[in-house]
């Protein structure tokens, strides 16, 4: 039986209510993004208008934003925020901390790529933007089973069919590089799963949004493409500007004493991104230092060898760098194509749409073509291009400028709140390495050439070896499914695969939904076993962890009256000496 | 911060019941002027605009979704719940943390409840429900409403404190030998001679039982009586406990038991509000039985039973219970005995078979009215109902029976209003002398047992099980439950017994049964949780009546949105008994639940040992018979 991830029916929307607060403002006119796009635009104004209306009086009422609004068929996380409202629907029996969770991602996902909202409304048309939306959404939904969005977890590569030693490996290339001041911390990927980060987990999700799409199992006919393609020699950098919350930046200039302090102190992961959109107040603005000091030189999405030549333009406000980069990063795909090339955008842009896999797969390897050309030959025309390109992002730039008025003080208080910075990502084939780093670095040519050549051979190495490993063909099912979830890194360990579930698997999932979402509201609640006719769940957490187990196989016979002798109650015995082997450890 | 609020289709507020503090919020939200006398109309003004926007939105969704709001939350964790009954919208309010989303939607459907009760077949018809709850005349709809409210403040308060509305089954005082004897003096003493009187003007006693503060001493039925469902019995307990409320706070017992100890207050009771006040006062006082001429007590509506400032005893109250047809009007005599002791009589009117007819009618015009609202015409009836004319012709029937039994009937508009006349009219049970005389029978009775009924209500069983703090234990096919009293202060019970740590356990039972109903709901009728040093067990399971425990079955898992587990509202178990019924068709099914709440450092094994035997000793008693 194939079961649907939970979100695939799902309304998601961005309504900006000050465009509509006349009567004869049409409220179509404050939908900024509605998902599906297909749906009819009269029954996206219905549940716009309503929800919108709706959550206005009730935050009136109980002066604060609305969180979750249920209804009868299904419920919608929500956020409000500066006349904004975002909402995102799934099924009821979702956990309302798990949606809430997803909601706020996206959210995030959108600011990390993009900056402050309500200013890239002002840069950028609503159809560009909502193809942005769209892909953070496909990333989010894409491809992983239901316990991946109710634990809202990262997907990570299997560590049981993997050396250590590459692990290991990994995880000294990642401080190998750390070893330029101006790297702040990285992750490395393989196949759109997490190998090794220094990322706490909210932002290693971030990071990761193009990577999985490319290997979700949604895109498995492109994934196979790029197996394909990855054959052929295939290495590049690029970099793109991103913004950070001044929380998670003060995470990552932490020294790595605290780092580990942090752990220790056991602060929830999610945290920062739950405060962050919350309350924004003057006191949490950043010392802005970095956006002072920020060389504003154009982010190019383009392959790192360009960036080496002077920048033609500079631009000075922090705004005008960002509408820079941004302009120019108009798709950052720039793993996939390291050429500022017309064509892949475009098939880029289909890709998204899902429109012809094939063609997609066509386009992907005439890129890959280029790249390899490229890469080879030097850079000269490329660089004459990429030229081109920036003087026309800035005319385009100062066209869309000049009408703009002078953001709001509100506006810029947003502006200084989220923080820019470079995302660096060094591919080679499906392993990709991405680094956070200080705005200096693409400037910064000795850095950017010691980062490159430390790692490129260990990265080729690493690759060649992940390659090489069998993607761990599963054991036999054992008599048992379990989930572990390890709440400080954010990782999910499960013998439920894929998509195709049994019923033992429902019932699993299903328990787990409920007892997960008693956990999360009840902090003092150690552990629970959940019965009813045909299955048994048991649920421990700790601080650190949550393990959800159940005995396969039909119970005995029972009546469900208080007896020592029921096999529900040896689960949790059971747990401790199966899941022994899969690395957890419940004693 | 709590609020409860009725409205109609039209956003028109039908009642609302909120708390100083929410009231506060809203004047001063909207700087509503707070001028004497005015107060009232203005406020009942701004909570229609304030919430306006939601019902209107409410009809909306469903016009056009097909789909309705369930619940809202904000960011501070203010909840709002929404459910529609019919054209009736409840909203449910709390700002402060005090309940939870379930205590909420459970709050909307014992107001429900409570409505039925005193309205009847009335709450089928959202119109004639509008004109029931929101009457014209100003003076009487703050009467009606202070009524509900005070209903519902009583509600909340048992439900806080009580165990037997937690888990919503009726208490039993456990002592066999009284019990029977007070059975059988209700049954020779009391109905068989109230009935066999010839003064009782066609009423006749269908139900008579002794409550100790909220707790069952004695039930009996008359032969001819129908069932009375435990929903029934524990709404009227509201009923008993709203004119009679009995203080049954932790501290109070705890000093009147131990006034040797030093004092110390651990428990501060809310403060009543000022107009509660007399009537515990009244309460306390002993009950004197002064029946003045019965006639004069003659009340046309229940809601002019509503107006009498001072319960009389003779005056009875009209109640709805629940019957296989409809709901069907009864007269409700409460007499305190002593202040904690009732003594309730419920009696079957004259003319009461009036009612089923009536319902036929309403919700056959109901029907119709939905058709015709549909657009179809009344000719093309659907299948299987009887069409316009046929109906037509049976209501003239009616009528005419109706003309026969001496009431002014004549107009078809009029039928409902003048069977609310006929069915009201409320014909005292008996002479005043017969009524002292039962009563004093009944204290004479229960004289020497008194004050340990009193003690045995808060102390009602104890159980010694090393390591066990807690049990509830219920029969939900009888609708009835045990349990150690969460106040009691016998050093012998339990250490536990007073101050916070007895505040802190009753917080962790109630939110363990609260958790237990919430797994059950989605289909799990075994739950263990360790919860911090303490160690929950629920378990669900059916037998026969021989005691045979019989195979678990799938408990199918209800929507969100449906009715909450337990027996006051929509009862649960009942279907739930039913469903199970249905695989054991040749044995009658019985089904149990047990709650215990154990110390976390016992070991595993010697909990569940402890659930067995206590199941098992604890079936024992419940086969006391009570009728």
């Amino acid at each position: 039986k194939i079961t649907l991830p939970p979100l695939t029916n799902s309304f998601f929307f961005l309504y900006d209510s000050s465009k509509v607060q006349e009567e004869v403002d049409l409220t179509r006119d404050g939908i900024y993004y509605f998902s599906p796009e297909d749906t009819p635009i009269d029954q996206q104004e219905l549940l716009c208008g309503q929800l919108a209306g709706v959550c206005r009086c009730v935050s009136e009422l109980s002066s604060s934003p609305v969180r979750l609004l249920h209804l009868r068929k299904s419920k919608y996380a929500v956020r409000m925020k500066d006349k904004f409202l975002w909402a995102l629907s799934c099924v009821v029996d979702i956990p309302d901390v798990s949606v809430c969770d997803l909601l706020d991602q996206l959210i995030a996902l959108f600011c990390f790529y993009n900056g402050p909202v309500r200013q890239s409304y002002q840069l950028y048309s609503k159809q560009e933007l909502a193809l942005r939306w769209a892909r953070y959404l496909c990333h989010l939904q894409g491809g992983s089973t239901e316990l991946h969005h109710i634990f809202s977890c990262l997907r990570t590569i299997d560590s049981t069919h993997i050396d250590p030693l590459l692990l290991l490996k990994a995880a000294l290339i990642l401080q190998a590089c750390q070893r330029c001041p101006l790297v702040l911390a990285g992750c490395i990927l393989y196949r759109g799963r997490v190998v090794s980060t220094q990322m706490p987990p909210a932002l290693t999700v971030k990071v990761m949004v193009y990577e999985t799409q490319t290997y979700s199992q949604d895109f498995q006919v492109t994934a196979n493409g790029l197996s394909s393609l990855v054959g052929s020699p295939f290495s590049s950098t690029a970099t793109t500007q991103v913004f950070l919350m001044p929380t998670e930046l003060h995470m990552l200039r932490c020294p790595p004493v605290d780092r580990a302090c942090r752990s220790h102190c056991n602060q929830p992961p999610c945290q920062p991104s739950r405060s962050r959109l919350l309350s924004r107040t003057l006191s949490d603005t950043p010392t802005t230092d970095t956006d002072s000091s920020m060389p504003s030189s154009p982010r190019s999405s383009l392959s790192d060898e360009l960036c080496f030549s002077p920048s033609p333009s500079r631009v000075n406000t922090p705004i005008h760098s960002n509408l820079m980069n941004q302009s120019e990063y108009f798709t950052p795909d720039s793993h996939v194509h390291s050429t500022s090339n017309g064509t892949n955008l475009c098939a880029v842009e289909e890709h998204l749409a899902g429109l012809n896999i094939n063609q997609i797969k066509s386009e992907e390897n005439k890129l890959d073509a280029n790249n390899h050309v490229t890469n080879k030959n030097g850079n000269g025309e490329t660089e004459e291009e990429a030229k081109t390109k920036s003087k026309q992002i800035n005319r385009k730039l100062k066209e869309k400028n000049e009408p703009t008025n002078t953001p709001s003080p509100h506006e810029t208080l947003e502006d200084t709140s989220l923080v820019p910075l470079v995302l660096y990502q060094h591919r080679v084939k499906g392993l990709v390495l991405a680094l956070l780093v200080e705005p200096e670095f693409i400037t910064d040519h000795s850095a950017r050439e010691e980062v490159h050549h430390s790692s490129l051979a260990s990265l080729n190495g690493l690759e060649a070896h992940l390659r090489n490993t069998s993607p761990g063909t599963p054991g036999p099912p054992g008599p048992y499914t379990f989930a572990h979830y390890d709440c400080i890194q954010n990782t999910l360990t499960t013998n439920v695969c894929g998509r195709s579930v049994g019923p033992q698997d429902q019932a699993f999932v299903k328990a787990t939904k409920l007892v997960h979402s008693h956990f999360s509201r009840l902090d003092t609640l150690q552990e629970a076993i959940v019965r009813n006719a045909s299955s048994a769940v048991y649920g421990t957490r700790t601080t650190a962890q949550e393990t959800y187990f159940l005995q396969q196989g039909t119970p005995v016979r029972n009546s469900g009256s208080p007896d020592p002798q029921d096999s529900a109650f040896s689960l949790p015995r059971k747990a401790r000496l199966r899941l022994l082997k899969h690395g957890v450890n419940l004693l | 911060m709590k609020c409860l609020l009725l409205a109609n289709e039209s956003a028109e507020v039908l009642f609302y019941w909120t708390d100083t503090e929410f009231e506060q919020r809203v004047q001063e939200q909207y700087g509503v002027s707070q001028e004497e006398g005015e107060r009232l109309p203005a406020f009942e003004d701004s909570i229609n605009t304030l919430f306006a926007p939601i019902i209107i939105s409410c009809s909306t969704m469903v016009d056009r979704l097909g789909d309705n709001y369930t619940s809202f939350s904000t960011e501070n964790n203010h909840i709002y719940v929404l459910h529609q009954f019919e054209e009736c919208l409840y909203i449910a309010v709390n700002g402060d943390g005090d309940e939870t989303e379930e205590d909420l939607k459970r709050k909307i459907f014992v107001m429900k409840k409570l409505t039925e009760i005193m309205f009847g077949m009335v709450t089928f018809s959202g119109a004639l429900l509008r004109k029931e709850l929101r009457p014209q005349d100003t003076e009487q709809r703050n009467r009606l409403w202070k009524k509900l409210r005070s209903l519902l403040e009583t509600y909340s308060r048992l439900r806080e404190n009580d165990q037997s509305f937690l888990v919503e089954a009726v208490e039993r005082l456990i002592h066999p030998t009284l019990c029977e004897q007070c059975i059988e003096f209700l049954e020779r003493r009391l109905v068989q001679q109230i009935n066999s009187n010839m003064d009782r003007m066609g009423e006749e006693v269908l139900h008579a039982f002794i409550l100790v503060h909220t707790k069952l001493l004695a039930f009996y039925s008359s032969r001819n009586a129908s069932n009375l469902y435990s929903s029934d019995l524990l709404a009227l307990i509201i009923l008993v406990q709203d004119l009679y409320p009995s203080k049954i706070n932790l501290d109070e017992t705890s000093e009147e038991l131990e006034s040797s100890s030093v004092p110390e207050v651990f428990y501060t009771p809310e403060p009543s509000p000022p107009e509660r006040e007399s009537v515990r006062q009244r309460g306390d006082s002993p009950p004197v039985f002064q029946f003045v001429d019965p006639d004069v007590q003659m009340a046309e509506d229940s809601l002019q039973t509503l107006e009498a400032p001072t319960p009389d005893p003779s005056a009875p109250s009209r109640v709805f219970l629940e019957s296989k047809e409809c709901p069907m009007p009864h007269s409700m005599y409460c007499l305190p005995l002593w202040p904690g002791i009732t003594l309730v009589l419920l009696t079957k009117i004259p003319n009461s078979h009036v009612a089923t007819s009536v319902c036929y009618f309403l919700e056959a015009f109901v029907k119709l009215e939905k058709r015709l609202c549909e657009g179809h015409e009344g000719a093309a009836a659907m299948r299987g109902q009887p069409s316009v004319q046929e109906q037509r012709s049976r209501l003239e029937k009616l009528i005419k029976t109706w003309a026969g039994m001496d009431i002014q009937t004549s107009q078809l508009q009029n039928a409902w209003t003048d069977f609310k006349n006929k069915a009201f009219i409320c014909c005292p049970l008996c002479t005043g002398s017969f009524l002292q005389l039962s009563a004093w029978a009944a204290v004479k009775k229960l004289m020497d047992w008194k004050d340990f009924l009193l003690v045995k209500s808060k102390r009602n069983i104890t159980m010694e099980f090393p390591g066990l703090i807690h049990f509830i234990y219920v029969d939900r096919s009888n609708g009835q439950m045990i349990a150690p009293s969460l106040n009691v202060t016998d050093r012998t019970v339990s250490e536990l017994g007073k101050g916070p740590l007895a505040d802190f356990i009753k917080k962790k039972v109630w939110s363990l049964v609260a958790t237990a109903q919430r797994y059950l709901q989605k289909g799990y009728a075994t739950v263990t949780l360790r919860d911090g040093d303490y160690f929950y067990c629920y378990f669900l399971w059916f037998e026969n009546e021989t005691g045979y425990k019989l195979e678990v079955i799938d408990i199918p898992s209800s929507p969100d949105d449906g009715a909450p587990v337990g027996m006051l509202t929509c009862d649960y178990y009942r279907k739930l008994l039913r469903y199970y019924s249905k695989k054991h068709q040749n044995e009658v099914v019985k089904c149990y639940e047990l709650f215990t709440v154990h110390l976390g450092v016992i070991p595993n094994e010697y909990i569940l040992q402890h659930c067995s035997q206590l199941a098992r000793k604890l079936w024992e008693p419940t086969r006391i018979p009570l009728l």
